[in-house]
């Protein structure tokens, strides 16, 4: 974070326009009023301490709390109903919290709500996303509730009884209870193989002897039966589908040390190996339920995309207006569309004219005007006319949820990325196996009564712990120092892909650059005013405007209060200060005649003008992320390729191509179109990465062979991508490929290792060398070293 | 020695009794969140809003 950040939200701070705030005795620089009012309520609540625990702050951080006046729809007894379940006088509901990435998100929501008068729990899961609560409807109602969560900067979306299921929780519940039954299994187990091993040299009662050797089966068989099952149910599949994976040779293996050692325990032979079974289960069983918690990291697809549309729509029955929830929309309804709100569903504009922004769709960067008759889509941003529409397609059969489809579609696509790991792993276990036949046979010549125990012994001092540790102690370890470094992996297989990329895309519109225009110069065409006083007079003007460009104007101090304001569609504003009437918008609105004003081609130009009089010309621009050229440049020295895909104008895409020196430009492009680009550097035998943020990037970021969307942009693409960029910078991006090579350098270490660990130790076992007190140090050793060297990892670009 | 034939069938009555107990635990919720609980010791509920001052 830059000395210039907000305190808050972590935007830069213009220094015109700095508010200060008091945090632990401390002033604190936040960006804007909206900033200073949250960080004020989270420090008055006593919660300062959020501050020092967070990982990124919420995405929505940067906005003004909401006015509850959009909440106070939720208090409706209709919406209550539809959202909640209620019995004994408390209702209860699921909230989807948008934007909620670590545990300081989870305190900050539960200790809030816990303090609204009315709420008796709140359960936050940082997991899924979700808060249940608990409340009298009596106290306060639903909106009051979904308020206090907007107003902390989450983006909160209420969700209906019947998709608030969470699976998620039942697997991880169900993983965690056998991690438990492995580890107290292996605890003990370990304990009575020690007592044996002792036996063996100080000699024992043959009484105890059988009598541990039946304690270790005892306690070993759930450990099996419970605690391996998904190994075994996982064999199975592959069995049945023929394709035997990591599971087959791994289910072999602990189903013929059990088996032997049962043998050996009932006949009185020489050991028993529930140690080695015990301990083979527990850290396969640790490896799958790291796997697991990377994966459930990753963003609720169910719910993504109907953060894009709004949660109530104003239908127009029989000439009156009605609130309505989003989900009761039919095809044929006449609905009303305010400025500002985003467009519920696919339809015709039937009254009324406006500009969109569907940047998030197509990835351009210019709204559109529409007139009676076009079409508009659902997910874009209705920005500055009140229009009516005319519903024709709701839900999934919408562009918007055709582009979801065609996402889900291109990750099942995806090119099979078999993990090198699990490549070399099944070859070594399978080998192991054959070398044991071959043991096992040569044995039953030479010596038949040591046959099976020599065998077995093979198996033990071989058992592949090191290797099935070698990736997913490494991947954890890289997750885990990733998230420090403000980036979240949602799927383990992305660091391989990264490790192994040669190419680069980039998206345009909200990934390069920063998204929203900014004035980048201004030029003054009469003497009597300066720079500031023009400034001063378009953001007087544009308070009225929902239009993105008034963003940029946008004042700390205001020198003017402009009177009887209007907004024109599509042109600009008008409006009257200290009794003059100016204009600010495009040039024909602003003035009749334009050719005495110079028009600057490659940005957007908003004029300001009186009296039919153009006075300033400000050029708009959408500016390049502030460490886009630096982060392209780091990327160039890791000897990658980069290419810029978007769904803008040529022009636009061509300028920034050239600014940022990228030779490889495709502009115009439909998401089939991007997808495409990357689906034919794939057939080349390139290894692609994608880093896009719109809804129209989600199904080629899905497509790609690693992907990478920023936590600002739509839940679409993050859903569909493999690592969340947290925080405002492009530059882990770099970051992240050196770490992931890093990583898999580790990973060829530790399976070298394991490698020339079997090696060494299978000759010497095949002979019948190995006692089984060396095999188990030998194997307990091996995975320490593993896990050991994957934990270098932890301390990557640390000082 | 023999004293062993009665305590190890006792640790493992009390084994099961731990794992019975965990499974509840799990069962009822408490394992759902793994992440919160690790920080929350440091997280203090009872700050108190600074006085306001006058300067």
């Amino acid at each position: 974070m830059s000395a210039g950040a907000c305190f808050h939200c972590a935007l830069p701070i213009d220094r015109a326009n700095e508010y200060q705030v008091e945090i632990d005795g401390e002033l604190k620089s936040v960006c804007c009023p909206g900033c200073k009012a949250v960080a004020e309520l989270i420090r008055d609540t006593g919660m300062s301490s959020y501050y020092a625990m967070r990982e990124a702050p919420p995405p929505g951080a940067g906005r003004p709390p909401d006015d509850a006046a959009e909440w106070a729809i939720y208090d409706r007894d209709d919406m209550l109903a539809a959202f909640s379940e209620a019995d004994d006088g408390h209702a209860e509901a699921t909230i989807y919290a948008g934007g909620m990435y670590c545990a300081a998100c989870s305190w900050l929501i539960q200790t809030t709500l816990a303090k609204v008068p009315g709420v008796s729990a709140a359960d936050v899961n940082p997991v899924t996303h979700r808060v249940r609560v608990r409340w009298k409807p009596d106290d306060v109602g639903l909106g009051g509730i979904l308020a206090t969560l907007a107003d902390l900067g989450y983006d909160p979306q209420p969700l209906a009884p019947d998709s608030a299921a969470q699976p998620e929780i039942a697997e991880q519940r169900a993983a965690l209870k056998r991690l438990l039954v492995a580890s107290l299994g292996m605890m003990q187990v370990m304990m009575f193989a020690v007592g044996l091993y002792a036996g063996d040299f100080q000699g024992m009662e043959e009484n105890m002897q059988r009598f541990l050797r039946v304690v270790s089966f005892v306690v070993t068989t759930p450990v099996v039966f419970y605690s391996a099952r998904p190994f075994f149910a996982g064999a199975w599949r592959g069995i049945v589908s023929r394709m035997p994976g990591m599971d087959l040779p791994v289910s072999i293996a602990i189903s013929a040390a059990f088996v032997g050692s049962i043998y050996a325990m009932l006949t009185g032979g020489p050991a028993v190996w529930f140690d080695s079974v015990v301990m083979f289960v527990f850290f396969l069983t640790l490896g799958r339920f790291l796997e697991m918690r990377a994966r459930h990291r990753s963003i609720d697809r169910s719910t993504a995309l109907s953060t894009v549309l709004p949660n109530t729509v104003t239908r127009i029955e029989g000439g009156e207006q009605q609130i309505v929830p989003a989900s009761q929309l039919l095809v044929g309804d006449l609905l009303s569309v305010r400025p500002g709100e985003s467009i519920p569903a696919d339809g015709i504009l039937v009254e009324g004219a406006t500009t969109v922004d569907e940047a998030l769709l197509t990835g351009e960067a210019e709204p559109r005007s529409k007139a009676t008759g076009d079409r508009l889509v659902a997910g874009s941003v209705n920005l500055d006319g009140a229009i009516r529409m005319r519903v024709e397609q709701t839900g999934s059969d919408t562009t918007l949820g055709t582009i979801s489809r065609m996402s889900e579609r291109a990750r099942y696509a995806r090119p099979a990325f078999v993990q090198l790991a699990d490549r070399i792993a099944s070859y070594i276990v399978i080998a192991i196996l054959l070398v044991a036949v071959g043991v096992a046979g040569a044995w039953y010549v030479a010596a038949p009564e040591r046959a099976f125990v020599i065998t077995l012994s093979v198996l033990v001092v071989t058992c592949p712990c090191a290797l099935a540790l070698a990736t997913p102690a490494a991947f954890a370890a890289a997750g885990t120092r990733l998230s420090e470094l403000h980036l979240l992996v949602t799927n383990g297989n992305a660091i391989e892909a990264l490790a192994r990329a040669t190419r680069v895309l980039f998206d345009k519109t909200g990934t390069l650059t920063v998204g929203t225009p900014a004035i980048v110069s201004t030029e003054v065409f009469d003497a009597s005013l300066d720079e500031t006083q023009c400034l001063e007079l378009a953001a007087a003007l544009e308070t009225v405007s929902t239009h993105p460009i008034a963003n940029a104007f946008t004042l700390r101090e205001k020198r003017h209060v402009a009177k009887d304001q209007r907004v024109a569609v599509g042109a600009g504003v008008a409006g009257t200060i200290d009794g003059r009437r100016w204009r600010l918008g495009r040039l024909d609105f602003v003035a009749g005649d334009c050719s005495a004003v110079r028009h600057d081609e490659d940005t957007t130009n908003v004029y300001l003008g009186t009296d039919g009089r153009v006075v300033a010309r400000f050029d708009l621009d959408d500016a390049l992320r502030p460490d886009a050229a630096a982060t392209l440049q780091q990327l160039r020295q890791l000897g990658l390729t980069l290419a810029l895909v978007s769904g803008d104008n040529p022009k636009p895409v061509r300028r920034v191509a050239a600014s940022l020196g990228i030779a490889d430009d495709h502009a115009g492009c439909t998401p089939e179109d991007k997808l495409e680009i990357i689906r034919a550097a794939q057939r080349s035998g390139e290894v692609v990465v994608m880093v896009g943020d719109g809804i129209n990037d989600a199904p080629v970021l899905a497509g790609a062979d690693a992907s990478v969307a920023p936590v600002h942009g739509a839940l679409l693409a993050q859903t569909s991508a493999d690592v969340v960029l947290l925080g405002d910078s492009l530059s882990p991006v770099a970051t992240a490929i050196v770490l992931a090579r890093r990583t898999m350098k580790i990973v060829k270490q530790n399976l070298i290792w394991a490698i020339v660990y079997n090696a060494t130790a299978l000759p010497l076992a095949a002979l019948g060398y190995v006692p089984p007190w060396a095999a188990a140090i030998g194997m307990s050793a091996s995975s320490l070293i593993v896990v050991l060297n994957a934990l270098r990892l932890t301390r990557f670009g640390a000082p | 020695m023999n004293i062993l034939y009665l305590l190890i069938p006792l640790a493992l009555i009390l084994l099961g009794v731990a794992v019975w107990a965990f499974f509840w635990a799990v069962g009822s919720g408490q394992f759902d969140d793994l992440d919160t609980p690790a920080v929350r010791v440091i997280m203090d509920d009872d700050e108190k809003p600074p006085e306001n001052s006058e300067t």
